[in-house]
């Protein structure tokens, strides 16, 4: 069914000049699904999120969002679907305020003035900005203007969110409102690429994996699999997170690699060590 | 042309606008426009065809609104002026390297911190020509359409324009910190290792080219 396709990749390929970039990569994500993009500097990702936003077209295959083929629209017809936090999203930012900065996007695509600020106020408080709404964007620090600039993307409500490395410089507790907000998104439907270095981040919040190894779709599976498989992670240029690795040297059951999980099995992988 | 000294071609790309104002418009305008614009094009007609787009479509504008303020011969004297003045910046940008500029300057004893800022202003128009290029993808991405009608076109400059401005003074800002944790500004004469030679024959046309203007504006006071 088109509706619960939010994304496809269908064969595409793509070159800078002569430099290919992306070769024969597909795939498909549905509704809901949070997945990681992975693999080394230069791999390609930047350009899948480019590809998916529409600022470039496929040489050769086909992107789909939903039921739109990329190959007619620009980006900012997209927009109404896809939400987009790039690399250097914290100089995009240029409002008087964090606020109104948010708002921009609905007001962009049109939405009536009671819209744009129930979608504003909602972002703000799914990464808990309140606080910062009032402020100058240029007086936060760029972690989290970037952060702000990921509360732009939620108000577009888009049934795909496609980040470049959202966490890159966030203390742990910011990372923690960024993981929350995502899962929350997804939960209300939305699909969820990220590209991300950060595989702790990754495994606590998204659930599968997709690695690029210059310009190939190297391997498409669940994390958990993915993270806990040292000798595969390696070639790649991935070294696994530390729950992982801890969980496959000790062994554990099902081999968690959130932490959540990994505290739960030790609990009861101790508890029977004490029963016993 | 960039095996000449750092600052003959400073001196060059000064003389040109200077003598466009100087000299009977709109005679003298065309002469120097004229020559900025072969002056770009001498040693690589490709990347030099580059330089001089630059120059037209940064100029054009300017035309324009002369245009609307002025009758035909104020407009033709003073945009050929601003046309001067516009492709000899360019053309200074695309033939001199900031790093020899900065080591020409110290080796002369001038401030390290000034020959910095100089050479600053040359090197940060390609970062800033591709930031500007990365704000307004993002900014299409959340639905801005830089396309249509005029208060589209003018919503769009000013997300671009604002975030551009910002982002390059808190660079400023920065750097200026950079430059102090460095121990720049702390008044000790430094020798470069490769400060670029002067022959002792740029140096007179250098001084040749400062007499030419002084009597070229006696001349016109006269
Ligand atoms: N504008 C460009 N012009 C030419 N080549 C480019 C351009 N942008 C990217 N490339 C090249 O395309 C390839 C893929 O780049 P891409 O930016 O997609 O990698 P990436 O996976 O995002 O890397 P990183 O982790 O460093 O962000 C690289 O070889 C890169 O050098
Ligand atoms: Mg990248």
């Amino acid at each position: 069914m088109a509706l619960s396709r939010a994304l496809a990749f269908d064969g595409v390929a793509f070159s800078y000049g002569n430099v290919a970039a992306l070769s024969d990569v597909s795939f498909e994500v549905a509704a809901g699904e949070r997945v990681a993009l992975l693999g080394r500097n230069g791999a390609g990702k930047s350009t899948i999120v480019r590809l998916v936003t529409g600022l470039v077209h496929p040489d050769a295959g086909s992107v789909w969002i939903g039921d739109w083929d990329t190959a007619d629209l620009a980006p900012e017809d997209l927009a109404r679907r896809v939400g987009s936090v790039f690399q250097h999203a914290d100089q995009q930012l240029f409002a008087r305020t964090l606020r109104e900065d948010v708002g921009f996007g609905p007001r962009a695509l049109g939405f009536p003035a009671r819209e744009v600020r129930r979608r504003t106020d909602e972002a703000l408080d799914a990464l808990d900005l309140h606080a910062h709404a009032e402020q100058h964007p240029y007086d936060l620090s760029p972690a989290l203007r970037k952060v702000g600039a990921l509360a732009g993307a939620l108000a577009l409500e888009p049934s795909l969110l496609v980040l470049d490395e959202p966490t890159a410089g966030l203390d742990r507790a910011w990372r923690a409102r960024v993981a929350d907000a995502l899962r929350e998104h997804a939960e209300r439907g939305a699909a969820l690429l990220v590209v991300t270095h950060d595989l702790a981040f990754a495994a606590e919040t998204l659930e599968r994996g997709i690695v690029l190894d210059r310009g190939r779709l190297a391997c498409d599976e669940p994390l958990e699999r993915l993270l806990t498989s040292a000798e595969r992670l390696k070639p790649l240029g991935l070294v696994p997170p530390p729950i992982a690795a801890l969980s496959v040297a000790l062994d554990l059951p099902g081999r968690p690699v959130r932490e959540r999980d990994a505290a739960h099995t030790l609990a009861r992988v101790a508890g029977g060590r004490s029963a016993s | 042309m960039s095996a000449l000294h750092p600052f003959s071609l400073l001196a060059i790309a000064a003389a040109l606008p200077a003598f466009a104002w100087i000299l009977p418009a709109p005679g003298g305008g065309l002469a120097t426009a004229t020559l900025a614009l072969v002056l770009a094009l001498v040693p690589d007609v490709r990347a030099g065809a580059r330089v001089v787009r630059v120059a037209v479509l940064t100029a054009a504008p300017f035309w324009l609104f002369l245009l609307l303020l002025h009758d035909l011969p104020t407009t033709v004297a003073m945009g050929l002026r601003i046309t001067t003045m516009v492709a000899s910046f360019a053309w200074l940008v695309a033939a001199l390297p900031p790093d020899r500029l900065v080591e020409a300057m110290v080796a002369r004893g001038w401030s390290l911190t000034l020959a910095y800022l100089f050479a600053a202003t040359l090197s940060a128009v390609p970062v800033l020509k591709a930031r500007a290029r990365r704000i307004v993808e993002a900014q299409r991405c959340r639905g801005l359409s830089p396309r249509g009608s005029v208060a589209n076109r003018l919503r769009a400059l000013r997300a671009l324009a604002l975030p551009l401005v910002l982002s390059a003074l808190h660079e400023v800002d920065e750097r200026a910190l950079a430059l102090e944790t460095r121990g720049m500004g702390s008044g000790v004469h430094r020798t470069p290792l490769a400060a670029p030679p002067d022959r002792p024959l740029e140096r007179a046309a250098r001084w040749a080219l400062l007499l030419l203007c002084l009597a070229a504006v006696i001349w016109r006071l006269a």
